[in-house]
């Protein structure tokens, strides 16, 4: 007679047990693989853990999200990620989830609502809000639990997302599988706040400490978690608290603790004591558990033999994937002609570059309801630092344009787990400059979800943001040219509008578009550019070059604000006797060669232009290309002139002379033609 | 159906390691989970567990170190 005050019902324990035991025998297949020298990968074990995902099986469905890590292969199995195409993923095999690009530590299963798996600490809990907030505007009940380590309560993004969460009151459970370890390092030697509930609650909602390793207890107050997150009663904090027994990476037992201590732990695991319990309130006999054991071995070994069947992923997918379209992907020798915008809208006005990107963001909002702002002071009445969204959030409320803390780190997550659900987030990043406090998630996380997915995820997000250099007094950490960072990072789209019209019309693709853009909005154009922009909905596209000048003698190549001094340079060679073309790049990634090298083929000869440092800079690659492809043909070899290899400096005479000016590019020019 | 035995990675830093010693004899029957060989890296020295059940043959002789991947034996 099955025991009736266990707190928990009978057949719900059960089924946790049949989770924990899929679980363990995907752990021990795995282990025994990489022992016989079956399987080579890298494995972060997560034995001793099994009890927290297999609970959370219970109480959630596949439309809920879940983020997780590296060290999560137990939350996947329990998710409800297909052990084929887990088993084939983390073997880098063609039939994986993720095409076997992304492997066991970047699975994303949308199928199972498993999303995205970082192998980056704590680097999941901002695209989580993301997730929760396009749960949240479209009325879904979805739940978004993020799983960390305990280890990833030292991490800053965990507690930018926290804040952001509690007061966006967001959907979302961080849950902390507080395994005693953050890699080889014990909790008390690398905090002397080892109670991290607290620091929810010192953030505005719950947090909650919970024996991890007890399925009764911990699916009690789950159940209580789950459906007040659901309720939409905002963010809440759970501290799961289990004992990781293997090691950070590889196979056997975790060496860091004696054997004795060990041994202690191991009597506390979750998996022997719930067996024990089924068998002691009467649930289960040990016949009964041995045929789970034995269902669970059967079927991992069968998803093992399948997995070993698929081919490894082939050299043929090298750039498929890195963004929905490869001809996007910059290839040596593959110079894609683009289609030009052609005629545009004719009636105009007169607008800044300011008008004009809020006008192409008002324009994206009414027609998509998915469409949404975010950033630092973003609403009325500012409508952001330089007012490129005024007026915006009267028009369209609170939710539809967001101010955030200051925080890039959960504002950039934020907008990718908005996209990843499928939304169009626009991310404003007041400077460049700033990218460094959030390019983990712009580089390792929205530039590589496709690629690392498989597609499986993409991520539509457009990130503005402004860039100093040219006005003065800004100093060095507001006025550098950052573009290098982001087009050395594959999967990431970068545009450089010279002019209101542009700007306009770039942007509106860029929120189109399905992979992740960056458009950078140069400081000295936005209130100096006026132009007549088009009224309406116009595009500009991506990875098409304008010609903003005709000329025969040397083309000029550039983007953003050395456009201007190109073409004033342009106008003082012209009384020279040079006769310069002016090529306005527009997209920086994908780039257009084919309009660049037509032009190089007319003249003979190229310089390129930028702000940024010379010194492994766009122009150097460009430069690169023009040589190998024309070689033979120039008058001159292509050269390059950037900023000089310094950081920016405060004082405005020594800043107008390490940029680029037109009179510095007209006597770069002369010295090329005399060549 | 025979299973190779390789030297495994076990751990992210490891690129070789020395078979120390075969603990049960080339020919003899073994269980899953029985010892087999032993195995020394830099930091440790295990005992490797039999990935199944069958006849073990040896494939290279102990008191060598080979590189991760090298095949030592197989179950057949």
């Amino acid at each position: 007679m099955a025991q009736t005050n266990l707190g928990i019902e009978p057949q719900t324990l059960k089924a946790i047990y049949g989770e924990m035991a899929r679980i363990r025998a995907v752990d021990t297949a795995i282990q025994a693989g990489l022992s016989a020298g079956k399987f080579t990968f890298t494995y972060w074990p997560m034995t001793g853990q099994e009890c927290i995902p297999a609970t959370i099986s219970q109480l959630i469905t596949s439309r809920d999200y879940m983020v997780t890590t590296y060290r999560g292969i137990h939350d996947q199995v329990a998710k409800g990620v297909d052990l084929v195409g887990m088993f084939a993923e983390a073997l880098g095999r063609e039939g994986g989830v993720n095409k076997g690009k992304g492997g066991s530590p970047h699975i994303s299963d949308p199928s199972s609502g498993s999303m995205v798996t970082t192998a980056i600490v704590g680097a999941g809990t901002p695209i989580a809000n993301g997730l929760a907030i396009a749960a949240k505007e479209r009325g879904e009940d979805r739940v978004t639990i993020v799983n960390f380590g305990d280890g990833a309560t030292s991490i800053g993004a965990v507690h930018e997302a926290m804040n952001l969460a509690g007061i966006w009151k967001l959907p979302v459970i961080f849950l902390c599988q507080n395994n005693q370890w953050g890699e080889y390092t014990p909790v008390p030697e690398y905090t002397a706040s080892p109670d991290f509930a607290v620091r929810a609650q010192a953030l505005g909602f719950a947090g909650h400490v919970l024996d991890g390793n007890d399925p009764v207890t911990f699916h009690a107050a789950m159940k209580d978690v789950i459906a007040s997150v659901r309720r939409g009663d905002g963010p809440v904090f759970v501290e799961a608290r289990t004992y990781r027994l293997g090691l950070h990476a590889g196979v056997g037992d975790n060496k860091s603790v004696t054997k004795e201590e060990l041994a202690v732990h191991k009597a506390r695991a979750p998996f022997d004591n719930t067996k024990a319990l089924l068998i002691s309130a009467g649930i289960c006999d040990a016949e009964e558990l041995v045929k789970i054991e034995a269902a669970a071995k059967a079927e991992v070994e069968a998803a093992i033999a399948k997995a070993m069947e698929s081919n490894p992923t082939p050299e043929s997918e090298t750039i498929i994937d890195v963004f929905a379209d490869s001809d996007c992907v910059p290839r040596r020798g593959h110079y894609p002609i683009r289609s030009a915008e052609g005629d545009l809208p004719g009636e105009r006005k007169t607008m800044s570059m300011v008008e004009a990107i809020r006008d192409a963001q008002h324009i994206a909002m009414t027609k998509n309801p998915e469409v949404f702002i975010l950033g630092e002071d973003v609403g009325d009445p500012p409508g952001g630092v330089f007012g490129t969204n005024k007026g915006l959030q009267d028009e369209f409320g609170p939710n539809r344009v967001r101010p955030t803390p200051i925080a890039e780190q959960a504002i950039i997550g934020a907008a990718l787990g908005a996209s990843i659900a499928g939304m169009r987030p626009i991310a404003e990043i007041m400077f460049t400059d700033f990218f460094g406090v959030c390019l983990d998630q712009i580089a390792n996380h929205a530039a590589k979800q496709r690629y690392m997915s498989g597609s499986a995820t993409h991520a539509p997000m457009t990130i503005r943001v402004q860039t100093g250099g040219g006005v003065g007094g800004f100093g060095a950490q507001h006025s550098q040219s950052t573009e290098a960072w982001l087009l050395h990072t594959p999967g990431i789209k970068v545009v450089y509008p010279s002019n209101p019209l542009d700007a306009k019309g770039l942007l509106l693709s860029a929120i189109d578009d399905p992979d992740p853009v960056v458009m950078l909005e140069s400081m000295k154009l936005l209130f100096t550019q006026k132009a007549e922009v088009p009224l309406g909905d116009y595009r500009i596209p991506l990875g098409v070059a304008s010609t903003k000048r005709e000329g025969t003698d040397i083309s000029l190549i550039s983007y953003g604000w050395q456009v201007q001094q190109c073409l004033e340079a342009a106008e003082v060679l012209a009384k020279e006797g040079v006769s310069a073309e002016v090529i306005d790049l527009r997209s920086l990634v994908p780039i257009d060669y084919c309009r660049i090298l037509d032009s190089v083929k007319k003249t003979g000869r190229a310089l390129v232009v930028h702000a940024a440092v010379e010194f492994c800079g766009l122009g150097a690659e460009i430069c690169s290309t023009i040589n190998e492809e024309l070689w033979g043909k120039l008058k001159s070899p292509a050269i390059r002139f950037g900023a000089e290899y310094a950081p920016m400096a405060y004082s405005s005479v020594i800043e107008a002379s390490q940029v680029p000016s037109a009179k510095s590019i007209v006597a770069r020019v002369l010295a090329a033609v005399k060549h | 159906m025979a299973i190779t035995l390789t030297i495994p990675k076990l751990e992210m830093s490891m690129s070789e390691g020395t078979l120390a010693e075969w603990i049960v004899a080339d020919g003899a029957e073994v269980k899953t989970g029985d010892f087999i060989y032993i195995l020394e890296t830099d930091k440790t020295a295990r005992e490797v567990e039999s990935p199944s059940d069958g006849i073990l043959r040896h494939k290279a002789p102990a008191g060598e170190t080979y590189d991760v991947g090298t095949e030592i034996g197989e179950i057949v």
